[in-house]
């Protein structure tokens, strides 16, 4: 895999020089951003609303004071020879047949800068029993230590329990080393292993994602999971009997975790680990989140407002900060499922992040379906319903008392930017996060990049360099992809990470130019497109 | 938005799936949503006024998830509540067995709780009577003997969905007001009463 790092025609340390700017500028005077966290646009003025998240921290750091991780297999397991044939055995049950998924002709990473997902060629008239396995370009099993079905994403229910005997053999090769990574490449899939006693999460897919993007999405299924039933009675379950189906207590939450999976391949906000902040005029913003400032109560920990997936704003109790990871699930749990469109909802939710070891019970009210404008509150106790309802009550009253409810709600109605007011031709798309706000901002997502193919395009293109960039054994701060489609620009600092997508006719030096105009574009409109402070009840 | 009152707490329980949330979206939203089933993630609350010879009750609905995952914290949702509406899937008899199961709990924890017993997707077994799996006379054997009241419903058609609710209002004002005047009035601070006031912002 390292060897296509070599092969591209990047300019990788060539394009620091001209891109870097000086670091001594003052906030407001500079338009360019300093290379100092916490110094670049949409910084928070004071502190943090998010925890900091790092790219991969939770496959690198330690957990729950487990064993460190160890990512990538190279050389580590003597038995490779007998997992590969272990693999071949899984392999010819995922596959009719091996030619034929020779067949399928996937390029080969280092030559697929910009090969549409792999489609697959039906032989003539011919059905296979298993081409569902074909049409899915990532599968994702969960299983229990024990070998037990926990979750399947396509519900390939006899794939996994034929498979599931080879799954655990492979697996017990991490019976060492509790939480540690693991990856197989055969047959043109990539299967990786993510273990978080007492489950186990496997991948079977054929994307351009590395070992460390694709065991980001699993354990990103893991804490979907925890969220669900805490990790508390997890651990106390499967102690109690480790051959207990996971699969009655989770039952009805399959499209939660659908949900996420599908999520994940569309919406970049899980690659960067970071919140999407809705674009909105300042006062509007700050106007909102009085309203909910001031309605607080005492077993309230966080109020959230979000429309879109993208956040409004939050208030959050002092000293207590969100994970972005337990937002994402949050706003996943609200968006799987249209049985939150009516009256409010009272529903016990983990936040694995933020405790893992208990229930909050979030309060879950849409104040506007269109524009969508949805309210969340955590609260720490589940008797509290009328209390928090009274908030809401509270919050949708002085909103319209103080004049914010319409122009919010128009604000909300067009709450997407086009790529187009930046005002850099080349430009089609971009994304700019900024590393001590945790969150970050990007344009709507406009032709060629109107469809759903070509979204999950380019955010596979974006995941493929947010990889090659966080990549643990040659990270990389700059990239410049030249496709037939597009060229992208990766750029990552101590202080952002900003990807963009340029027309393929542009050339590198203009696009080193657009960065920096988008860049300080960014700065200009940062107080609309950031939020810039974070504030408690 | 008018402030009003919940009068009563109503709780909604029975299995996954047997038809709950139709009933409650019958009879507040008049209308039957098809399409692919969407479980109910914890718990629903909505409120809904009724007439009762000329009195206005407004029932706190709670339609909870039905599912194991939420059992043990059921207890929230059904605490305190004046009816219990347990729904059962005509045409499916573990359901049924389910019914047992949230009769106890509320035999065990409600006393005060009176319990409607619902035979939910009665159009299915109209059209097909073989698609019938739990006989009306041995259901009313049951419900006699715990003192429920018992009844078919259809949440696509709309068949004694209103009736029920109804029967729920006027059990509510006809049993328990005098329980409501014998309660001691005051105030404290520390207690969290679920029937504390509360706006209703539904029509
Ligand atoms: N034919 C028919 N289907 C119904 C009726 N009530 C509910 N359903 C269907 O049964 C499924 C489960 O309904 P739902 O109300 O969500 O069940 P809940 O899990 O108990 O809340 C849905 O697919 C509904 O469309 C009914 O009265 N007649
Ligand atoms: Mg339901």
């Amino acid at each position: 895999m390292a060897s296509d790092v070599d092969k591209r025609s990047h300019w990788e340390t060539a394009a620091a020089s001209s891109l870097s700017v000086d670091p001594g500028n003052d906030r407001s005077d500079s338009p360019a951003p300093a290379l100092i966290q916490g110094m670049e646009p949409g910084a928070s003025q004071d502190e943090a609303m998010f925890v900091h998240a790092q790219s991969y921290e939770d496959l690198t750091g330690e957990v729950e004071g487990m064993e460190p991780a160890s990512p990538g297999l190279e050389g580590q397991i003597e038995n490779m020879e007998e997992i590969t044939q272990d693999f071949s055995k899984l392999s010819t049950q995922l596959s009719v047949s091996s030619s034929h998924s020779d067949e399928q002709s996937r390029e080969a990473p280092c030559e697929c800068g910009d090969s549409p997902p792999p489609v697959i060629q039906e032989a003539d008239g011919e059905l296979h029993p298993q081409d569902d396995w074909y049409q899915h370009q990532k599968h994702v099993f969960v299983l229990s230590e024990a070998g037990k079905p926990v979750y399947s994403r396509y519900r390939s229910e006899e794939a996994l329990s034929s498979t599931a005997g080879v799954m655990m053999a492979l697996v017990s090769f991490l019976e060492t080393e509790k939480n540690a990574i693991r990856s197989i490449h055969a047959d043109g899939y990539t299967v990786v292993f993510v273990r978080r006693s007492p489950l186990v999460l496997v991948s079977v897919s054929h994307t351009r994602q590395s070992e460390q993007e694709i065991a980001q999405e699993l354990l990103y299924i893991y804490y979907q999971i925890v969220s669900l039933v805490t990790l508390t009675q997890l651990h106390h379950l499967f102690q109690q009997r480790p051959s207990y189906d996971l699969r009655r207590l989770l039952s009805g939450s399959e499209r939660i975790t659908d949900n996420l999976l599908d999520s994940m391949d569309t919406d970049p906000s899980f690659l960067l680990a970071s919140v999407r902040c809705l674009p909105l005029t300042s006062g509007l913003r700050d106007a909102a989140t009085y309203c909910l400032q001031q309605a607080k109560a005492k077993s309230l920990v966080f109020s959230i407002l979000m429309s879109a997936q993208q956040l409004v704003t939050l208030v959050r109790k002092k000293d207590q900060y969100l994970h972005p990871i337990d937002i994402h699930l949050l706003f996943n749990l609200v968006t799987s499922s249209s049985s939150f469109r009516e009256g409010e909802a009272w529903t016990p939710v983990c936040l694995p992040k933020f405790n893992p070891s208990g229930f909050f019970h979030t309060y879950i009210s849409y104040l506007s379906h269109k524009p969508e404008l949805l309210l969340l509150m955590v609260s720490t106790d589940r008797e509290d319903f009328f209390t928090v309802s009274n908030c809401k009550k509270k919050i949708m009253e002085r909103l319209e008392k103080r004049g914010t409810w319409t122009p919010l709600k128009e604000a909300l109605s067009n709450s997407l930017y086009d790529v187009a007011q930046v005002g850099i031709p080349e430009l089609r798309h971009f994304l700019y996060k900024s590393k001590s706000s945790r969150l970050f901002t990007s344009p709507a997502m406009t032709a060629p990049y109107n469809t759903e193919v070509e979204q999950k395009r380019l955010v596979s293109l974006y995941q493929y360099l947010h990889g090659r960039a966080h990549c643990s054994s040659h990270p990389l701060t700059t990239i410049y992809h030249i496709g037939p489609q597009e060229n992208i620009l990766a750029w990552v600092t101590e202080a952002f990470e900003l990807y963009v997508c340029f027309s393929p006719l542009g050339t590198k030096s203009s696009a080193v130019n657009g960065v920096s105009r988008l860049l300080r574009w960014i700065r200009k409109e940062e107080e609309k497109l950031f939020i810039l402070s974070s504030s408690t009840y | 938005m008018s402030g009003q009152r919940v009068d009563a707490k109503v709780v909604m329980l029975g299995k996954e799936a047997v038809g709950k949330t139709s009933l409650v979206e019958r009879y507040v939203h008049h209308r039957f949503l098809q399409g692919p089933y969407q479980n109910t993630i914890g718990a629903a609350f909505v409120a809904k006024a009724i007439n009762v010879g000329g009195r206005n009750v407004t029932l706190g609905i709670w339609d909870t998830a039905g599912s194991e995952r939420y059992e043990a914290m059921s207890r929230i949702y059904y605490r305190g509540a004046r009816a219990a509406i347990v729904c059962y899937d005509l045409t499916d008899c573990s359901s049924f067995e389910r019914v047992k199961f949230w009769v106890n709990e509320l035999q065990n924890f409600e006393e005060h709780c009176r319990i409607y017993i619902c035979g939910t997707k009665s159009d299915l077994v109209e059209n097909d009577k073989s698609l019938r799996q739990v006989d009306f006379h041995d259901v009313q054997d049951y419900a006699d003997e715990i003192k429920a009241h018992l009844c078919e419903t259809s949440s696509k058609t709309g068949i004694s969905v209103d009736e029920l609710f109804q029967k729920v209002a006027e059990d509510y004002v006809n049993y328990s007001d005098f329980q409501v005047q014998t309660e001691p009035k005051g105030v404290d601070l520390n207690s969290r009463k679920d029937l504390t006031s509360y706006t209703c912002c539904h029509h």
